[in-house]
């Protein structure tokens, strides 16, 4: 629902114009009854509303903002009947019931009637709101794993081959220079730059996007990642089919950050690798028998939660002194 | 010596030919896919297949793949894979079959004249080439899981081992370790027997043993 930020305001000014106006009209006519205490309440009970609608605008529409509201409504019904009777002359106590019921009653009801109505339409509005902004976070995630895979490809086949076609041509070069030795070091030497660029634009690469989880599927990424960890690592790769390229990666990348955190913090321990797929989400879990008491806000714990939650995931760690440690990753994948 | 080529991508292909033709090494067909690869193998039966991992259409591993099913069809074939990237999984892949005549080499390596050329001779003949990379990565798994056949092996003994599965000689091996050749000799009987291989041919031992060292890696992975 969209709201003018001066909205409350305005409507406070223009009532306080409106019952100056009326009250000084009152005055200059000759005074008697007071006419003009009828439409204060009319504008007192206008912005009685609209005070409601702003202060509980973020309130969910539930039976209590309701009940709040009936009773709002229903109190300064009650007390302006007692305040207009005075005005009006004898009887009061009397005449303060049936205003109080004359009026409290149907506009309470009429109120309660037009809240319930805005309130579920705001209440509807916010759910398409929620499900839209899942779907393109979602949306800007997968396109974000499809960047760094082309980023992965352009490297691989743009710098990196390159530098691998100059690496061939120096080594040709070199072969060609036999009988200068001194020429022949210079090339040794600049092909041995090109390798080094080489290497380092393959971690670079490896990083971004590893090409074995692309070609292969999460369980033999895992696999390769285990068998390559400085720890001894037992994998249970409970995943058979290949799954959205963001969910593989961030569970890729929980692995990965776990061991590295296991081979760092717990020198000596073995590591439990296990991976799930229940029917709307991907279980990770990855346990040491090291020393434990992992800070919980640590920078590679802390970076894979956020990378976890990004996906409307949640990541649990586990981690009492003396106990071991283990990181659990709830991925869900529809 | 007869060679093919699958190598999609021009500069690289074109860089890999001159440095074989250089060397008077015959190259006899070129190919940028992995149907292409497997019709000149089948058409030009040569000693020897050199494959980039990635081919199109979709630039994963099609190379691998399309190697695996040339080595069903002709045996005979040696493979040579060429990658940027080091993933002993695909080495363990074309190993499964059990048969030699299997590199695989980072495609820098290919600068390297002497050492390329060593290592596609190699393969050709039916021995093994694998990069120091990839056989590093191996030898750091199979320190620390527990596989039985080589369990039994010492530091030195894997060393040696490693040394083997490169594809290097004796003499190399020795300068590799900075040890005199006899020990080196003395290792790798160690290494047979412990490995339970007696036969009479060395050479032949000497593929098995290798092939036990990655053969053990592959079982890991599955």
């Amino acid at each position: 629902m969209k709201r003018h930020p001066k909205a409350l305001p305005l409507h406070v000014a223009i009532s306080g114009a409106v019952a100056v106006a009326v009250t000084v009209t009152w005055a200059v006519t000759g005074g008697g009854y007071f006419w003009p205490g009828w439409i204060l309440l009319v504008l007192a009970y206008l912005l009685l509303q609209h005070g409601m609608l702003w202060r509980w605008r973020n309130r969910p529409a539930d039976f209590f903002l309701q009940l709040d509201w009936v009773l709002v409504n229903g109190a300064f019904l009650f007390v302006a009947a007692f305040v207009m009777v005075p005005l009006g002359g004898d009887g009061m106590v009397i005449r303060g019931v049936i205003y109080g019921a004359l009026f409290g009653g149907p506009i309470g009801l009429v109120a309660w009637l037009l809240q319930a109505r805005f309130s579920s339409r705001g209440a509807k509005q916010l759910e398409e709101r929620i499900g839209e902004l899942t779907r393109t976070r979602r949306g800007a995630l997968d396109v974000q794993a499809d960047e760094l895979r082309r980023i992965e490809r352009d490297i691989h086949d743009g710098a990196q081959a390159r530098l691998v076609a100059l690496s061939m041509q120096l080594g040709r070069a070199e072969e060609d220079l036999e009988d200068q030795p001194e020429a022949a070091q210079l090339v040794r030497q600049a092909r041995g730059q090109a390798s080094a660029a080489i290497a380092e634009l393959r971690a670079l690469a490896r990083g971004i996007a590893p090409p074995v989880l692309a070609d292969r599927g999460l369980a033999a990424a895992v696999e390769a990642l285990a068998a390559y960890s400085a720890t001894p690592v037992d994998v249970e790769a409970g995943v058979d089919r290949r799954l959205p390229l963001v969910i593989e990666s961030a569970a890729y990348f929980v692995v990965a950050e776990s061991l590295t955190n296991v081979a760092k913090h717990a020198d000596g321990a073995t590591a439990q690798v296990s991976l799930r797929l229940r029917d709307d989400a991907l279980m990770v879990e990855v346990a040491d028998n090291g020393p434990g008491g992992a800070d919980p806000d640590g920078g590679g714990l802390s970076g894979m939660r956020r990378r976890v939650e990004a996906l409307d995931g949640s990541l649990i760690l586990v981690s009492a002194a003396g106990q071991g440690t283990t990181v659990q990753a709830e991925l869900p994948c529809e | 010596m007869r060679v093919v080529i699958a190598e999609d991508h021009a500069l690289l292909r074109e860089g890999i030919v001159a440095v074989l033709r250089e060397n008077q090494i015959d190259v006899v067909a070129q190919a940028e896919d992995a149907d292409g690869l497997l019709r000149i193998i089948s058409g030009h039966k040569p000693d020897l297949a050199i494959v980039d991992v990635r081919l199109p259409p979709t630039f994963t591993d099609e190379g691998v793949r399309a190697a695996i099913e040339a080595r069903e069809r002709h045996p005979e074939v040696g493979i040579l894979i060429l990658s940027q990237y080091v993933e002993p999984i695909y080495t363990a892949e074309l190993l499964a079959g059990g048969q030699s005549g299997i590199g695989y080499l980072l495609k820098g390596r290919v600068g390297d004249v002497p050492e390329f050329l060593d290592a596609v001779r190699r393969v050709a003949d039916g021995g093994t080439a694998l990069d120091r990379e990839v056989v590093s990565e191996l030898m750091q798994t199979r320190s620390k899981a527990d596989d039985e056949p080589l369990d039994a092996l010492t530091p030195r003994e894997r060393e040696v081992l490693a040394l083997m599965a490169e594809g290097r000689t004796n003499a190399a091996i020795a300068e590799a370790m900075v040890v005199t050749p006899g020990a080196v000799e003395k290792h790798i009987s160690h290494i047979f027997s412990k490995l339970d291989l007696s036969a009479s041919d060395d050479d032949h031992r000497r593929v098995l043993a290798v092939l036990t060292f990655l053969r053990a890696n592959g079982e890991a992975r599955d």
